[in-house]
């Protein structure tokens, strides 16, 4: 699973802090999310997907070994 | 909705102050005892900062983190899973060692006691957990 949070954290001018603070988790989960170390909850993903603004489609996808 | 999601049930973040509290006490208890200054039979201060200790690091490991998300979950969960993996290897090669280096092929009765009952538990938590999923 591939991800472009980090992305779209510097399209909102978002620390991983602030928007670890955004959803209720960590820093080092947003770290962990980010480098591909841990696949969050659908929960957690629809959580990302509002903060940001797009659909959870656009923010991660299924890479070849998925 | 994480209503309907399994989840442990941990102690507020708060019980953490008390668990070092009682950790600090145990560890002072010896110390105070060793320096001469309680009056009180050893095997009393052994048992009771043994006790003191063990009840301590329960607390720690059950009281929520201060911020308790889905990986502290999962990480949590992975910790237990290998503390109880490492406590069966342990028993194991702490016979072997002892066989090694004195001789003796004496089994820890009471480890192997606690693992068995903790391996009941696991069986009869994992199996009623799926079946009333």
């Amino acid at each position: 699973m591939i991800n472009t949070i980090k992305i779209q954290r510097a399209i909102k001018d978002l620390t991983q802090e602030a928007l670890a603070d955004k959803i209720g988790v960590s820093r080092q989960t947003i770290n962990s999310i980010e480098n591909n170390r841990y696949i969050p909850s659908t929960v957690l993903a629809l959580k990302l997907s509002k903060v940001f603004g797009i659909s959870v489609n656009e923010i991660f996808e299924l890479d070849d070994e998925d | 909705m994480e209503r309907n999601q399994l989840h442990l049930r941990l102690l507020p973040t708060n019980f953490k102050k008390i668990g070092y509290g009682i950790l600090v006490l145990s560890v002072l208890f010896v110390f105070l005892f060793k320096l001469n200054l309680l009056k009180v039979d050893q095997e009393i201060v052994w048992v009771i900062s043994k006790i003191g200790i063990l009840i301590s690091l329960l607390i720690l490991a059950i009281t929520r983190n201060k911020i308790e998300d889905e990986l502290t979950f999962r990480i949590r969960v992975q910790a237990i899973g290998r503390s109880f993996i490492f406590g069966v290897l342990y028993v194991i090669f702490n016979l072997l060692l002892k066989l090694q280096f004195s001789e003796h092929f004496v089994l820890d009765d009471s480890a192997v006691g606690i693992l068995l009952l903790m391996f009941i538990f696991y069986f009869i938590t994992f199996h009623s957990i799926l079946y009333n999923r």
